[in-house]
């Protein structure tokens, strides 16, 4: 994220409530690699990535004349491209379980070499607990407000995170006999 | 104590711990091993922060910049602002061709004028009613077709300020009318023009 741009947010946003182009632009600019890492991590596609970033930005501009400065513009962005993320997830519904674990020997843990980075083993998680894991314990929200983005209970919320984090462990080769 | 489970651990992380936590916690305190898996934990939540982010292979401000305009248009559309300058000019249209009302240049080319305008209101009225039942809005757009996109409704916005500005004036002088005709002529020329864009690229792209 630029922070040039941001120490110019107090001007631009008032700019860009009116809807003056050049200000428009420089949101965009500021914030749209923080919002395509958002919505790559959590859609299965770069072309849904993409898409994600577009209805993200188009809500922002038509809905910054509601943005009152309660918060940061960018957790305010952030909020929009996290829903609108999630609603491409529940549209597309691609898969929500997890994928087979790998069909090796003897199991990951004791051979190094057949370890998953944690890159792959991040795809390899079914949507859903891949969303939460990623809203919350690199964007950190609360189980409260990914439960309200998701319409789901937190609970739910809760155990997708311990079953993600359950799976990342297998597959990185983390587990150890206790 | 058996040792902690991994929804325990979790748990433990999250700010204020819920009655019941504080056995877990003087459990990890003394466990080696669970302290190692919550270890673990943290690294793997640390290595998960520190993943590169994914960058957009190409920029797409002016696709969301097309539709952002598309959809100011139109929302200033549906709250009267066109609506409202088409009844003004229908109520000064009804004004000019009444018998009787103050000549405003010779009365045949008026009336000539004012059917050519009641005509290019009405196209334009079928045009918009088309682009919205298309609802370019809900489309992705490639970049080529947002930046002819863009300059269309940049121009349609012109002409719809001069329009607005032209009905404030009231009973128009003849010139004005012509001027009023000449703009509402260009409104569907631009309006013909968005309407081919988007079905051309729809045809191409078999949307």
């Amino acid at each position: 994220m630029d922070l040039y741009q941001l120490a110019k947010e107090e001007t631009l946003v008032p700019l860009a409530k009116r809807g003056d182009p050049a200000a428009q632009e420089a949101i965009y600019r500021a914030f749209e690699t923080p919002v395509y890492g958002l919505a790559r991590r959590i859609c299965r596609t770069r072309e849904d990535a993409e898409d994600v970033m577009q209805e993200t930005f188009l809500e922002v501009f038509k809905s910054l004349p509601r943005f009152r400065g309660d918060g940061s513009l960018w957790g305010w962005i952030r909020r929009i491209a996290s829903s609108k993320a999630l609603m491409r997830l529940r549209r597309n519904k691609y898969r929500d379980t997890d994928e087979l674990e790998p069909e090796v020997g003897g199991g990951v843990k004791e051979n190094p070499a057949l370890r998953m980075d944690l890159e792959a083993a991040l795809e390899r998680l079914s949507d859903t607990s891949r969303a939460v894991v990623w809203l919350h314990d690199v964007e950190g929200y609360t189980h409260d407000e990914i439960a309200q983005m998701m319409d789901r209970s937190v609970s739910f919320s809760k155990s997708q995170l311990a079953r993600a984090h359950a799976r990342l462990r297998r597959w990185l080769g983390e587990e150890v006999a206790a | 104590m058996s040792h902690l489970s991994l929804d325990q651990l979790i748990e433990l992380r999250e700010p204020g711990s819920e009655p019941g936590c504080e056995g877990a916690l003087a459990h990890l305190r003394q466990c080696e091993i669970c302290r190692a898996e919550s270890e673990r934990l943290e690294q793997r939540v640390a290595r998960l922060r520190a993943l590169p982010t994914p960058r957009p292979s190409r920029s797409r401000f002016l696709e969301t910049r097309a539709a952002f305009v598309s959809s100011r248009r139109r929302r200033h559309l549906q709250r009267g602002g066109l609506v409202g300058l088409a009844l003004a000019a229908s109520l000064v249209l009804g004004f000019g061709l009444r018998p009787g009302s103050s000549p405003i240049g010779d009365p045949a080319p008026a009336a000539q004028t004012d059917t050519e305008l009641g005509e290019a209101m009405a196209r334009s009225r079928d045009l918009e009613n088309a682009l919205r039942l298309y609802d370019p809005e809900s489309r992705i757009l490639d970049g080529r077709t947002a930046g002819i996109t863009l300059r269309l409704e940049d121009q349609l916005s012109a002409v719809d300020r001069q329009l607005e500005m032209l009905s404030t004036l009231g009973q128009l002088h003849s010139s004005r009318r012509h001027e009023q005709l000449r703009l509402w002529r260009e409104r569907v020329g631009l309006l013909d023009a968005l309407m081919d864009v988007h079905l051309t690229r729809a045809s191409f792209a078999g949307l």
